[in-house]
């Protein structure tokens, strides 16, 4: 573990959540520091895609704190934006974009001042340069992944949130996620992510927060 | 800076100022200019032939207002005069009830998903990135409240100023209410409070319409002109409202009440717009996603489907549900299952029954001979939503497969509940509707049409196609819209064309048998 005594990138208080009137989270504390990857392990059910997307804004809270950098997290907050990466279930394509156009647009939406280069390398180094012409509906379940992975790094990013990154990836696919996020930490982002894939785990995560399904 | 060899390295001084979102979308026009695979040519010819479809449709349809504007115009019977009375107090608060619940299925702001994650997930300035689709609805509010207020006050007969009127500040105020729901789309707590007030404006609008279909024992025989008549048609003046203008002269105090309205309504929008940055890339999604659906549907012309899409997401928001064990077995379980599952959405009863009011107030109206066609199509109207059991069986071969029965047996099971709540329904109409026979055959068209409409398939784009001035278009395309309201008016024919009673109940009686014994066919 790194930076302990950093002030945490993101700290999770008490965070709760409902469907309807049957509670689904209760109680979660944790807090994240930069360069620091804590996994959310569980069964299906347990919450642990809801826990992030009441982190990322797309579900609300039933009560508890979400802190970013110290301040309650928006993603209405263009800093926010800036600074989470964010992957989960919620990615779709523009079917008339390659996919190297989806990443140039994404590295100028950030204020990339070269992003041909940057789409270049990041189409290389995830094995998609070959496909970087094809448009979305032409790729594979498995190039589809990738480029949503690829996502992440054309873009700044303190914080990286990942729902199963590992899905849909082959066995070489899921080594290099390995070693991406582990890179990733050693430049200072901070990492959370939901898996079953326990090698990814043991490999990438700092900490680990089990959740279980509530009664 | 990365070089193409080597792993991306993340170095944050290569991240500059942020785009504005007018570069954003220039970038990407001139990227997709790159893959547009029609020519000008052809984008105008599209553009020309949209352009002329309106213009022809326009000119038919306004020079059938027209004929119908100058007709009621003429119209001095107790009828007209109640008409004129009612409708306002009917249509203005039904249009804005409609208009709070449409805007916010569908957003009202919206986008794709993939704008949602590509654009509205970046740091580009998110008001910026909406402000086009939010002046969109703005624009589809005016037209809308325009076009649909110049229609009534159209039929009414009111005068040519007096429905450019009337038709500006109903659009004014569909504006304002747009401008409203964008701000209320900013927080769920909002929006359960304004879907509180587009229900109180609904039964705002039934209480007149109630008031309308009570009206049979006190009024005069149709066709009778009364002086009452006449005092309406010169006291609604031009705008229906007239009883609350009786004391000002209508044309001194509509200019300034519009004007009021035009500059409240300028101030909303702009005040609104500036707030574009609120909205939760959450809520802006949600409404594409229905939007891209909802067009999927329209595109095939597939009503059923469009039905689909807003329960599909009814069913999603909702989430969960108390589960409740089923009873008996085969075919009985079915029943029961269906049961529990149409009382799992009351909304959709509770605004069947509302519909009630129709045949009562079309009759009250003095329209006697159109109150089976209404009554018909009302409890089409009202007993087409429960059936999504039957769509779900006739869309799912696996269902099908699963459920261990043919689809024939499976169609009449799972009519069985929405038939009950027709005979029920058609029962309740029948003082409006009059005979028992004229019952028996709006049940009948009601419950075929329903039946025959929700257990449609979709159009096949694998099959033979035709070909069109549109292109390659399956056979029946344009038939799809027509399905189910086909088999309501067979049955309704008899009625209408005042034929024997015993015709009257044998033509819907052989159309249903008929039905239920064929099997539906699938993909």
């Amino acid at each position: 573990m790194s930076n302990k005594k950093a002030a945490p990138r993101l700290a999770v208080t008490d965070l709760q959540h409902k469907y309807g009137d049957r509670p689904v989270i209760e109680g979660l504390t944790f807090t994240l520091r930069a360069g620091q990857a804590i996994a959310l392990v569980g069964p299906n059910g347990a919450g642990k895609t809801t826990v992030l997307k009441c982190i990322v804004g797309s579900a609300e809270p039933a009560a508890g704190k979400i802190l970013l950098d110290g301040l309650p997290i928006d993603e209405r907050v263009e800093m926010v934006r800036r600074d989470v990466a964010t992957l989960l279930d919620d990615l779709d394509f523009f079917p008339d974009l390659t996919a190297a156009e989806h990443l140039d647009l994404l590295a100028r939406a950030h204020g990339n001042a070269s992003p041909e280069d940057l789409v270049d390398t990041t189409l290389h180094e995830i094995g998609l340069l070959s496909a970087a012409d094809q448009l979305p509906g032409s790729l594979s379940s498995g190039q589809r992944r990738r480029l949503a992975l690829a996502t992440a790094l054309v873009r700044p990013r303190k914080l990286m949130v990942l729902d199963e990154p590992e899905a849909r990836l082959d066995t070489d696919g899921v080594q290099w996620l390995s070693n991406r996020l582990i890179e990733e930490k050693k430049s200072g982002t901070a990492i959370l992510f939901a898996s079953h894939d326990p090698a990814l785990v043991e490999s990438v995560a700092d900490s680990i927060v089990t959740l279980t399904p509530l009664p | 800076m990365s070089s193409a060899e080597g792993p991306v390295v993340f170095d944050p001084s290569d991240y500059g100022a942020i785009p504005t979102s007018r570069a954003l979308r220039q970038w990407m026009r001139t990227t997709r200019r790159r893959h547009a695979d029609r020519s000008f040519g052809q984008i105008f010819e599209d553009v020309y032939l949209v352009l002329f479809t309106l213009a022809m449709v326009g000119a038919t349809g306004g020079n059938v207002v027209h004929h119908l504007n100058t007709n009621a115009a003429r119209c001095t019977s107790f009828t007209c005069g109640e008409l004129s009375h009612w409708m306002p107090w009917i249509v203005v608060p039904l249009l804005l009830a409609t208009t709070i619940r449409v805007l916010l299925s569908v957003g009202p702001v919206s986008a794709s998903q993939a704008t949602g994650f590509w654009l509205l997930a970046t740091p580009v300035n998110r008001a910026s990135l909406l402000r086009p689709t939010y002046r969109l609805v703005m624009v589809v509010a005016a037209v809308i409240g325009f076009l649909a207020s110049m229609v009534v006050w159209a039929l009414l007969g009111t005068q040519f100023f007096g429905v450019v009127e009337a038709a500006a500040l109903m659009a004014a105020l569909l504006v304002c209410t747009a401008a409203v729901t964008v701000w209320v789309q900013q927080t769920a707590q909002r929006s359960r409070w304004a879907l509180r007030v587009a229900d109180l404006l609904l039964v705002a609008a039934v209480i007149p319409a109630v008031l309308l279909a009570a009206q049979p024992n006190s009024r005069p025989k149709a066709g009778m002109t009364t002086t009452t008549a006449v005092m309406y048609t010169d006291v609604v003046d031009d705008y229906g409202f007239g009883t609350a203008l009786i004391d000002q002269p209508a044309h001194t105090l509509l200019p300034v009440l519009f004007g009021v309205l035009i500059v409240f309504c300028i101030a909303l929008v702009v005040v609104t717009s500036r707030s574009l940055d609120k909205l939760t890339r959450t809520s802006v999604i949600a409404g594409g996603e229905l939007l891209a659906g909802l067009a999927g549907a329209a595109s095939s012309l597939d009503i059923s489907m469009l039905a689909d899409v807003v329960a599909g997401r009814h069913w999603r928001l909702k989430g969960r549900a108390h589960t409740r064990r089923g009873h008996g077995s085969r075919g009985g379980a079915l029943v029961h299952r269906e049961f529990v599952r149409i009382l799992r959405w009351p909304r959709r009863l509770v605004i069947g029954f509302a519909l009630l009011v129709v045949p009562y107030a079309v009759a009250g109206a003095g329209f006697d001979a159109l109150v089976p066609v209404a009554a018909g199509f009302a409890g089409f109207g009202a007993v087409r939503p429960l059936m999504d059991g039957l769509r779900s069986v006739c869309r799912s071969t696996g269902l099908v497969r699963a459920l261990g029965m043919d689809l024939r047996e499976l169609r009449v099971i799972m009519a069985v509940v929405p038939g009950l709540f027709a005979i029920l329904w058609a029962a309740l109409a029948s003082p409006a509707i009059g005979s028992a026979p004229a019952t028996f055959a709006v049940a009948a068209g009601m419950l075929a049409g329903a039946v025959r409409q929700a257990s449609a398939r979709p159009p096949s784009y694998s099959g033979p196609l035709v070909s069109s001035p549109m292109g390659a278009i399956p056979p029946g395309l344009f038939s799809q819209p027509m399905r189910g309201f086909d088999l309501l008016l067979v049955c309704l024919a008899p009625v209408l064309l005042g034929i024997s009673s015993t015709w009257v109940l044998a033509i819907p009686a052989f159309v249903l048998a008929v039905m239920f014994a064929v099997r539906p066919k699938t993909d």
